[in-house]
C-alpha cells in the first residue's frame, strides 16, 4: 500500500459520493409526490406555492441542481423545508445518535457473531454447531421490524426492563451530563441496539464459521497441529488470524447494513438519529435533507470501506504487494 | 495485581452510577407535577401563524393567549359560552365593530405588557400573503384591526354575520410585536422566534430537543392563575403503537387519540384512565367528476348523479363502521365531523340499498353482458380506482371493505395505495377516480365545507369538483343567518342537498378516546383542542410520582 494508491482512492471514493448525490437529486426531484403537505392532503395550495417561492423549489430542476452544488461546494447543505432549518443543525444533531446505535450494534454484532462462529467451527456438524446453526439462521431470517416490535413488547411494555422507544429520560436527562445520564442512554440503546446487532450477528457468526472452517484445511494449520501445537494456540495464531481477513471485508459490508437498518430502527424506537431524518425527509419530500443524508450516508459507507481496504492491506502482505504493483503498472 | 488495576474503574464507574440514581427532586407541594405527552408528530415551528400542525397548535394553546376561546359547548354563533382569555371584556360599537379591552395584567414573557399594537401587528401578520398563514382565508371577512389605546382593539367587519366574533378570537394568537416586527416577513417560516418562542401564556418555552422532546415550565405568574402541572414535555414518538406503549409503561403520562379499539382495550386494561370526546376528524371516499386526466371533461362514471347515488347505496356504512371501529366510529351524516354542532343523524342521507342500487344500475344500460361478474356498457367495464395512503392503516382496511361491496353488485375495485406525499399531488392535480379522504374540522361549518364543497374551493381543497347552485346558495344563507336555529335548518338542507348528489361516500367519524395517567385530575378535553385547559389539570401531590417532585 502506497500513498499514491490511497490517493486514488480517494479520489475515487469523492467521484462515487458525489455520483450518488447527484443521482438521489435527480431520483428525489422525479419521484411522484410534492414537498409541500407531505402528510397530509389538506394543506392549502396557496400556503405551499408560498413554501415552495421560499425554499426556491418552484425553479427548474437544472437550476436547483446548479444551485445545490455551488452551494454545497461552499459546505452549504442548504435549508429543510419540512424541518424549517437549516439542514446542516438537522444532520450535526443526529449524526451522534446513529453512530451510538451503529456503534453498539456493530459491536455486538462482531462479538457475539465472531464468538459464535468461532464456536461453531471448533464444533463442526456437533449438536451445538447444529442449534446455533439453526438459531441464527432463524434470527436472520426474520424481519428487523417485527423483532423490533416484540422486543419492544416483551421487555419494555410487559417486563418493563427497557425504556419503550426514545433515547433518554426527558425528565431526568434530557442531555448526557452525568453518570447518570449516561447510564440512562446505554439503557435507553439497549433494546434497537440488540434488534439491530442480534440480526447481524446471526449473518456474521454464519459468515465466520465458514471462513474458520475454509482455512482450517489449509497446509499451514494442518503443519501447526503437526508440530504438536495446543489446539488453542491453533486455532486463535492460526487459523482465526487468517480467517480474519473475511472478517475486515465484512465490517466494510456492514455500514450499509447497519444505516439501512437505522432507517426502520430508528423510526420504530423514537432513536432521534439519521435514519429516521432521513425516513421523514422522503416521505415529505424534503429534496435538500434527502440529498444531505444522501451524501453523509455515502461518505460513511465509502469511508467504511476505505478502512476495511486500508485495514485488509495492513492484514495481508500480499493485498500490499498487489496493491504496490497496480499503482506501478498506473504510473509506468 | 492486574485483575485489580482492571476492577478499579469498574467499581469507581458503579460508584458514580448510583451516586446519579439519587438524583432527585424536592418539590412537594399542590403545583409540581411533569405531564409526558406521547406525540407522534414534530412541529416544523412554534410560530402560530407558521403552522397548522396539531402538535404546535397543543404546545401554542400553552404559549399564546387567543383575546377568548370557545368553551366546552364549542358553540360558534355569537358569543355565547366564550372564555375571556387576553381579552377581559368586549362590546359592540355599531354592526360592524367589535371592541375588545385587554387584561391589564396580561404579560409577555420577557416582562413587557401586551398592548393592542400587538393585536393591531399580528392580525397584519396573519393576513400578510408574504407570510403565508393558512389561517388567512378564515380571516377574510375582517377589514381591519387598529389600536384605539394601549389596551383597546377595534375590529371592523366587512359584513354582519352570526361567527364574527368566534372569527376575531378563535383563528389567531397574539403575537408579541416588540420581538417579531424586526423579522422580515418572508423569513417567517424559518425564524429562529419559531423554535425559541416567548409568549404569554400559562407555560414557559424551556427546550426543544429536535426529534427527541419539547418542555415547558409552568409561569407561576400568569395572570389568570398559576398552572396546576409544573412541567409539561411533549416526547416525539412517530409510531402510534409505540406512543400507546410508552403510556401503558407509565414512561409517558397521556395519549389524547387511541384511534383504534385495540389500543383502547390495552389502555383500558392498564388501568389508565380513559377519556372520550367528540371527534374533530371525518373520512370519506371522494368522487373525482372530472375525468382524472383532463380535468376540463366530465368523468366517465362520477360525472353521471344517478351513477354516483347507485354506487353510494351500495355501501353498507354502518356494518364498515362496526367491524372496522367498534364503538369508536360513527357513520357521519354529510361532510363533517362530531364536532360540529350541525351533526344530526337525521339529516336525509343516501340509504343503503344493494338490491335498489342494482336496479338502477340495470336501469342504466351497466349490465354483466360477458359474464365476468363486472358490470359494462359499450364495451366499458364499470370500473374504477380507489386511491389511499399508505400512512393509514385504517384507511387501507377501509379500501379493501369497499372493494369486497362494490364486487358484489358487479363492480371492479383497484385499489392504489400510495404514499401520502403522492396521494396529496394526484388528489391536488384531480389526478385520481376516488380517494379516500380524512378532513380534520374546526368548531365552524362555515370555512370548511365552503372551502370543500363550493366552487370556491376549486383548485383548493375541492377535490372532486363538486359544484351545486342550490348548495352554495344555502351555505350562503346558512353563514349569514341572522340566529342560531336558523342557521341550522339552513345547514341541515343544505347537507341534504349535497347528500342527495353524493358527491362522495362520508364513511366514518372517529369518536376521540384520551387515555391518561390515573394520578392526573381535573382532566378536561375540549372537542376541538385537548390541550385548551391543559393550566387547570393537576396532580395531587399524594399521587404524585418522582418525575413530578424532580427539580432542576
Amino acid at each position: 500500500m502506497t500513498g499514491a494508491w490511497l490517493l486514488r482512492r480517494l479520489v475515487a471514493s469523492v467521484a462515487i459520493i458525489f455520483a450518488v448525490v447527484t443521482f438521489v437529486f435527480i431520483l428525489i426531484h422525479a419521484a411522484p409526490g410534492k414537498p409541500c403537505g407531505g402528510q397530509s392532503e389538506n394543506v392549502d395550495p396557496a400556503v405551499c406555492d408560498q413554501l415552495n417561492r421560499q425554499f426556491g423549489l418552484d425553479r427548474p430542476i437544472p437550476e436547483q441542481y446548479w444551485r445545490y452544488i455551488v452551494a454545497l461546494s461552499h459546505g452549504n447543505l442548504g435549508y429543510s423545508a419540512s424541518l424549517r432549518r437549516p439542514v446542516a443543525e438537522a444532520i450535526v444533531e443526529t449524526i451522534p445518535f446513529t453512530l451510538q446505535l451503529a456503534g453498539a450494534a456493530l459491536l455486538l454484532d462482531f462479538l457475539l457473531g465472531l464468538g459464535l462462529g468461532i464456536y461453531q467451527a471448533g464444533r463442526v456438524n456437533r449438536l451445538p454447531d447444529v442449534i446455533i446453526g439453526n438459531a441464527t439462521l432463524f434470527i436472520y431470517s426474520l424481519p428487523t421490524f417485527w423483532l423490533a416490535l416484540l422486543l419492544l413488547l416483551i421487555f419494555g411494555e410487559k417486563l418493563g426492563w427497557f425504556p419503550v422507544g426514545g433515547a433518554s429520560d426527558p425528565v431526568l436527562c434530557a442531555v448526557v451530563d452525568s453518570v447518570y445520564c449516561l447510564k440512562d442512554r446505554i439503557w435507553h440503546l439497549v433494546l434497537p441496539a440488540a434488534t439491530l446487532g442480534l440480526v447481524g450477528a446471526a449473518g456474521t457468526a454464519r459468515f465466520q464459521r465458514a471462513a474458520m472452517l475454509d482455512v482450517a484445511t489449509q497446509d499451514y494449520v494442518r503443519t501447526a497441529r503437526a508440530k504438536g501445537l495446543p489446539e488453542r494456540r491453533v486455532v486463535l495464531r492460526h487459523q482465526l488470524r487468517n480467517a480474519l481477513l473475511s472478517f475486515i471485508t465484512r465490517f466494510g459490508l456492514a455500514f450499509p447494513f447497519l444505516l439501512t437498518g437505522a432507517v426502520l430502527i430508528e423510526t420504530i424506537f423514537a432513536w432521534p438519529g439519521m435514519g429516521r431524518l432521513a425516513f421523514d425527509a422522503i416521505l415529505t419530500r424534503d429534496y435538500s435533507l434527502v440529498t444531505a443524508t444522501a451524501l453523509v450516508a455515502s461518505t460513511m459507507v465509502v469511508g467504511g470501506n476505505l478502512l476495511a481496504d486500508i485495514l485488509l492491506g495492513l492484514a495481508d502482505p500480499r493485498l500490499r504487494v498487489r496493491a504496490g504493483a497496480d499503482v506501478e503498472a498506473l504510473t509506468a | 495485581m492486574l485483575r485489580r488495576f482492571h476492577l478499579t474503574p469498574i467499581i469507581v464507574l458503579a460508584v458514580a452510577a448510583l451516586a446519579g440514581c439519587e438524583r432527585r427532586g424536592g418539590c412537594t407541594g399542590p403545583y409540581c407535577g411533569t405531564l409526558i405527552d406521547a406525540a407522534v408528530a414534530e412541529p416544523p415551528t412554534l410560530l402560530p401563524p407558521s403552522t397548522e400542525n396539531i402538535v404546535a397548535n397543543d404546545i401554542g394553546e400553552q404559549l399564546f393567549l387567543k383575546l377568548a376561546d370557545v368553551g366546552m359547548s364549542t358553540n360558534t354563533v355569537g358569543d355565547e359560552d366564550f372564555q375571556p382569555l387576553l381579552a377581559q371584556k368586549w362590546e359592540w360599537d355599531g354592526p360592524l365593530t367589535l371592541v375588545f379591552h385587554l387584561d391589564p395584567r396580561a404579560r409577555w414573557q420577557d416582562g413587557q405588557r401586551v398592548t393592542a399594537a400587538d393585536v393591531e401587528f399580528t392580525f397584519d401578520a396573519y393576513t400578510d400573503s408574504t407570510v403565508g398563514s393558512p389561517f388567512r382565508p378564515k380571516l377574510h371577512r375582517i377589514a381591519s384591526v387598529t389600536q384605539r389605546d394601549s389596551l383597546t382593539a377595534v375590529f371592523r367587519f366587512k359584513e354582519k354575520y352570526p361567527e364574527m366574533f368566534y372569527d376575531a378570537v378563535y383563528h389567531m394568537r397574539i403575537l408579541p410585536a416588540h420581538l417579531l416586527r424586526a423579522v422580515p416577513r418572508d423569513q417567517w417560516t424559518t425564524a429562529a422566534f419559531g423554535r425559541q418562542p416567548v409568549g404569554d401564556g400559562p407555560y414557559r418555552f424551556v427546550r426543544w430537543q429536535a426529534a427527541q422532546s419539547i418542555e415547558l415550565v409552568a409561569d407561576s405568574t400568569f395572570f389568570l392563575g398559576r398552572p396546576g402541572i409544573r412541567r409539561l414535555i411533549w416526547r416525539i414518538t412517530p409510531d402510534l403503537q409505540v406512543a400507546v406503549q410508552q403510556v401503558i409503561a407509565g414512561e409517558a403520562d397521556i395519549r389524547e387519540q387511541l384511534v383504534t379499539p385495540d389500543n383502547v382495550a390495552r389502555a383500558r386494561a392498564a388501568g389508565l384512565s380513559l377519556y372520550p370526546f367528540r371527534g374533530s376528524v371525518y373520512t370519506l371516499l371522494d368522487f373525482n367528476l372530472r375525468a382524472s386526466d383532463d380535468t376540463t371533461k366530465p368523468h366517465p362514471i362520477f360525472a353521471d348523479r344517478t351513477l354516483r347515488r347507485a354506487l353510494s347505496m351500495a355501501v353498507d356504512r354502518a356494518s364498515l363502521v362496526k367491524s372496522a371501529l367498534g364503538d369508536l366510529g360513527k357513520v357521519p351524516p354529510g361532510p363533517m365531523s362530531e364536532l360540529l354542532g350541525i351533526w344530526d343523524p337525521d339529516i336525509r342521507q343516501v340509504p343503503y340499498d344493494s338490491a335498489l342500487a342494482a336496479r338502477i344500475l340495470n336501469g342504466q344500460g351497466w349490465r354483466d353482458h360477458d359474464g365476468d361478474g363486472i358490470r359494462d356498457k359499450d364495451g366499458q367495464p364499470l370500473a374504477f380506482h380507489i386511491l389511499v395512503p399508505t400512512s393509514s392503516v385504517l384507511r387501507r382496511q377501509y379500501a379493501r371493505l369497499l372493494q369486497e361491496q362494490f364486487r358484489a353488485i358487479g363492480v371492479h375495485v383497484e385499489i392504489d395505495e400510495l404514499e401520502p406525499s403522492v396521494v396529496s399531488q394526484r388528489v391536488a392535480t384531480g389526478k385520481f377516480d376516488t380517494a379516500i379522504l380524512s378532513r380534520q374540522n374546526d368548531p365552524s361549518p362555515s370555512s370548511g365545507i365552503a372551502q370543500s364543497w363550493t366552487r370556491a374551493g376549486f383548485g383548493g381543497s375541492n377535490f372532486g369538483r363538486y359544484y351545486s347552485a342550490d348548495f352554495e346558495q344555502l351555505v350562503d344563507r346558512a353563514v349569514t343567518a341572522t340566529s342560531r336555529d336558523q342557521a341550522r335548518a339552513l345547514w341541515r338542507r343544505a347537507m341534504e342537498t349535497l347528500n342527495a348528489d353524493a358527491p362522495g361516500i362520508f364513511l366514518y367519524s372517529l369518536q376521540n378516546v384520551g387515555a391518561v395517567h390515573k394520578r392526573v385530575e381535573n382532566v378536561q378535553f375540549r372537542p376541538d383542542s385537548w390541550a385548551a385547559l391543559l393550566r387547570t389539570w393537576r396532580i395531587p401531590p399524594e399521587k404524585m410520582i418522582d418525575r413530578d417532585r424532580v427539580e432542576r
